[in-house]
């Protein structure tokens, strides 16, 4: 059986925020991959580093603040870090494509939003098709996410915020890319929108084959769309595995129970809701030890020393010292 | 669009009544005598007083505010007490020299400052960063006649390349040009530089750049585009306010602007001309500020809906 090459690989990806006050370290050492016709959903709270990730994917991180220390961006075996500025250029929108949190924002408001489709073809049209072919497309983007192609010579404002997701998705799909991050494509949106757009993305995403990184807080969509898991709390990736993993799995990292535990329960009766105590630790200065340790309830000596022992299963992964013991109970016993 | 012009044309009445009625008791607070002024020292004192008469100088000031709208209203704004020259015409005499010398500033002004304020943005904190905002706050903090007389010195004394003064031919405005221009080009480049910093930080921003858009045509179609607004803004008000404010740029170049002929006028209590001036300044400032608001509909199509809609 021939081995699936993976479409893209990140390893041991590290990044910070260089300010003259501080370095804050926003992602640790993480890394992940991802085959074709994949998706992963990357979870935490905010704060823990996805949107970070994201842009460093597509070297978007802010110029003068943001640096990588460390690590490798597989893109196809090619290590995106190490490519020039001009080469990228060819790489985003092309092959790799964001959808960004915020609709309402991501739009220019002085062009109409058929124009900033088109702009998207216009500077990958490397076969030099002509203009009536580019706009014949940028009509059919429209149809594809459900808007009248006759509204592309309408302006971001007259559109609600849906709609405008739904456009800035067709910028995304414009260049057809192999790989589509979608950093909390629906956090922006009222929820009755969120399952519209959810849906969208999902059927896009079969019809074309692109594989996908999804960004999000919100269990549900993982739940919905993922194949793969990764949570990362503090730059970190604390668990990952298969949906049905995290789902369904008999081990977690108390991280990931908390974040179920988070999810009110219809079917039982409770006074309150189980968040988890504490907050995120300041990225600026992140604990010893594991990372999660001041809010963890199985917090021992040991977490607060070296790096949390690393447990391994069939490719479901995670990251914490209770698990060594489990590990050793089962040889023991 | 129509309906938008001719709301703010009609605007433009009230306007004038008010700065007609302000200049108009300003020069009315001291103490003048038309027929004095029009027949001179040696007139006696009988001649003087029924020339007074004639002129409704006798009338209480409200009655003669009435009167000078009125004639305003029939286009006539009178003739002058010192030349007896029209009014009208003497302005639209000097009013070419004024316009010129003001829109060739102003020109500069935009060209030197949005281009400089666009590398300040662009590269903020750099050595342009830093040597720009810097070189626009000493040009702003130098007084205008100054650099003027700097500038002769240089250009015309020494090295004998530009005329120093008079109208004649282009070389003659470009000393008085780049003089107005100066603090012009400080206050246009600060104003690139923030807006222009605001929006290149906007999602739209990022939006394009993920499209692989190159860096160029970002910042000229995504980011400067959403901020022309305040750099429009303040160019009009810079055009409308050099209409009628380049008196020591005037002074030191010898142009016979309407600047030289507000302020002569001013000192021999001609106030005909006075009023009649700035009846006219005023309202090609608030064209230029119309200009202004239509430029708008243009940068933001917001803007523009607002317009049509009304």
């Amino acid at each position: 059986m021939e081995e699936k090459k993976p479409l893209l690989e990140v390893e041991n990806l590290e990044v910070v925020y260089q300010t003259d006050e501080a370095t804050i370290r926003a992602v640790n050492g993480i890394s992940f991959s991802l085959n074709e016709r994949e998706t992963i959903g990357l979870v935490g709270e905010t704060g823990a580093g996805k949107t970070t990730t994201a842009l460093t994917l597509m070297r978007l991180l802010p110029e003068r603040t943001g640096r990588v220390l460390g690590g490798k961006v597989l893109f196809r075996g090619e290590n995106l870090l190490e490519k020039s500025a001009n080469d990228m250029r060819h790489v985003r929108g092309a092959e790799i494509s964001i959808i960004f949190q915020d609709p309402m924002t991501a739009l220019n408001p002085a062009l109409t939003v058929g124009d900033q489709v088109l702009e998207s073809l216009q500077i990958h049209n490397t076969t030099g098709k002509s203009k009536e072919e580019l706009n014949a497309r940028v009509d059919e983007l429209f149809n594809l996410v459900g808007i009248h192609a006759e509204r592309k010579k309408e302006y971001p404002h007259q559109f609600s915020g849906g709609m405008k997701q739904r456009i800035v998705i067709a910028i995304a799909l414009a260049c057809a890319p192999q790989l589509l991050i979608a950093d909390e494509p629906t956090t922006a949106l009222d929820v009755t929108i969120q399952a519209q757009v959810l849906k969208l993305m999902e059927n896009l995403k079969k019809e074309l084959g692109t594989s996908m990184i999804m960004i999000t807080h919100d269990l549900g969509v993982v739940a919905e769309i993922c194949d793969k898991v990764a949570v990362m709390y503090a730059g970190e990736i604390v668990e990952a595995g298969t949906v049905e993993d995290i789902f369904n799995g008999k081990v977690h990292h108390p991280y990931t129970v908390g974040l179920f535990n988070a999810i009110p329960n219809l079917d039982e009766k409770t006074e309150r809701l189980h968040p988890i105590d504490g907050l995120m630790p300041d990225p600026a200065n992140l604990p010893v030890g594991c990372k999660f340790g001041p809010r963890c309830p199985h917090c021992t000596e040991e977490c607060q020393q070296g790096m949390p022992y690393l447990y391994e299963n069939n490719g479901h992964r995670i990251l914490c010292n209770l698990l060594k013991k489990e590990v050793n109970n089962e040889e023991l016993g | 669009m129509g309906k938008f012009v001719l709301k703010r044309l009609l605007a433009l009445i009230p306007t004038i009544l008010i700065i007609v009625f302000v200049v108009y008791f300003i020069m009315d607070l001291t103490p003048s005598s038309p027929g004095q002024l029009i027949l001179g020292q040696m007139a006696s004192q009988e001649a003087i007083e029924a020339k007074n008469i004639e002129l409704g100088y006798d009338q209480p000031f409200l009655v003669r505010y009435v009167k000078y709208i009125v004639q305003l209203c029939q286009g006539d704004l009178g003739t002058s007490w010192v030349t007896g020259k029209s009014v009208l015409e003497s302005v639209f005499a000097r009013f070419p020299v004024t316009v010129t010398l003001a829109f060739g500033a102003t020109l500069i002004g935009i060209v030197l400052g949005v281009l400089l304020g666009i590398l300040a943005a662009v590269k903020q904190y750099s050595i342009f960063d830093i040597a720009g905002t810097t070189f626009a706050m000493i040009l702003a903090s130098f007084p205008g006649f100054w650099i003027g007389m700097m500038l002769v010195i240089v250009f015309a004394q020494e090295l004998g390349w530009l005329p120093s003064f008079g109208t004649g031919s282009f070389a003659h405005y470009i000393l008085p040009w780049f003089t107005t221009a100066c603090a012009f080009i400080a206050s246009q480049l600060r104003m690139t530089r923030t807006s222009l910093l605001e929006s290149i930080r906007m999602d739209y921003v990022r939006t394009a750049r993920a499209k692989g858009q190159k860096e160029g045509i970002v910042i000229f179609r995504h980011a400067l585009r959403n901020a022309l607004m305040p750099v429009v803004t303040n160019a009009g008000i810079n055009f409308g306010t050099l209409l009628g404010g380049t008196v020591t740029v005037e002074t030191v170049f010898t142009l016979n602007g309407v600047g030289t002929l507000i302020l002569t006028s001013i000192r021999s209590k001609d106030v005909p001309v006075v009023v009649g001036a700035i009846v006219i300044l005023a309202i090609c400032y608030t064209l230029v500020m119309l200009v202004v608001d239509l430029l708008y509909g243009f940068i933001d199509p917001q803007i523009k809906a607002r317009y049509v809609k009304k």
